[in-house]
């Protein structure tokens, strides 16, 4: 899953780097409907990878302080 | 800034994993923030007329600047009564920031349309043109006021309605028919 995030960050890096190269009307579309999808694609993998792996949830209690609490 | 997203999405790619820091600076960080400023060079960028004339539809639109062939944008660009950088966002973006605002989301649907191909030859101008930009340098200059055709009422009031545009009836075209219906077919 970090190889497909990564693959898609750097292809919309691409995209990035034409533009910067020579600002034109050709290189503005593969900037705005390749690379702009590829990097919101990208991220939502890494994201999406960072979730299954635990990062966005609350951190469980260690059984003393659930001891404490009942206590 | 796109040197060190590079690095770091080579090393997730070969290794096939990240650090949470890593992962977040280089995947999501970094390319973040390049998309932001290549945005704002694209917005500045797409005022020129390198940009404008680099679609294969608006090449002889471009090429008709230079040319003495009567048309309005001719005359303006030839004698130099506006930037040769920005010559089309001059005129074409109308007047405050509402104008330019009006000009990026019409660029989007240019592009838009380009991708798709979804245009018709001779190109048409989507709704009435804009003499606010005319009028935002022509209004306060002595040899406008001075032609007596603009000092009458009706005519300003038909102006200030938009029911008479300023080509047309009195100036000539803004660009040459033949430049506007040339450029390649649309595909």
């Amino acid at each position: 899953m970090i190889r497909l995030a990564c693959v898609l960050v750097l292809m919309s890096l691409v995209a990035v780097v034409l533009l910067a190269l020579e600002t034109t009307g050709p290189n503005a579309i593969v900037f705005s409907f390749v690379g702009a999808p590829l990097l919101a694609a990208g991220v939502a993998v890494y994201v999406f990878q960072r979730w299954r792996e635990g990062a966005f949830r609350a951190p469980q209690p260690s059984p003393q302080t659930q001891m404490r609490k009942e206590f | 800034m796109v040197v060190p997203a590079l690095v770091i999405l080579l090393r997730g790619l070969k290794r096939g994993r990240l650090s949470e820091a890593a992962g977040a600076t280089g995947l999501v960080f970094l390319p973040m923030a390049a998309y932001a400023l290549s945005v704002l060079l694209l917005m500045e960028d797409s005022k020129r007329v390198t940009f404008c004339g680099s679609c294969h539809v608006m090449a002889p639109i471009l090429k008709s600047l230079s040319e003495d062939n009567g048309a309005l944008s001719s005359i303006h660009f030839r004698h130099g009564r506006v930037s040769h950088e920005e010559a089309c966002f001059v005129c074409h973006s109308g007047y405050g920031i509402w104008g330019t605002v009006g000009a990026k989301l019409a660029g989007l649907r240019h592009m838009m349309h380009t991708v798709t191909g979804h245009y018709d030859r001779p190109l048409q101008l989507n709704g009435k043109f804009d003499i606010d930009s005319c009028l935002s340098c022509h209004a306060q200059a002595q040899a406008f006021r001075a032609v007596e055709a603009h000092q009458a009422i009706d005519l300003q009031e038909a102006l200030m309605s938009r029911e008479m545009s300023c080509t047309g009836a009195c100036h000539p075209s803004a660009h040459p028919e033949e430049a506007i219906a040339a450029g390649a077919p649309a595909s």
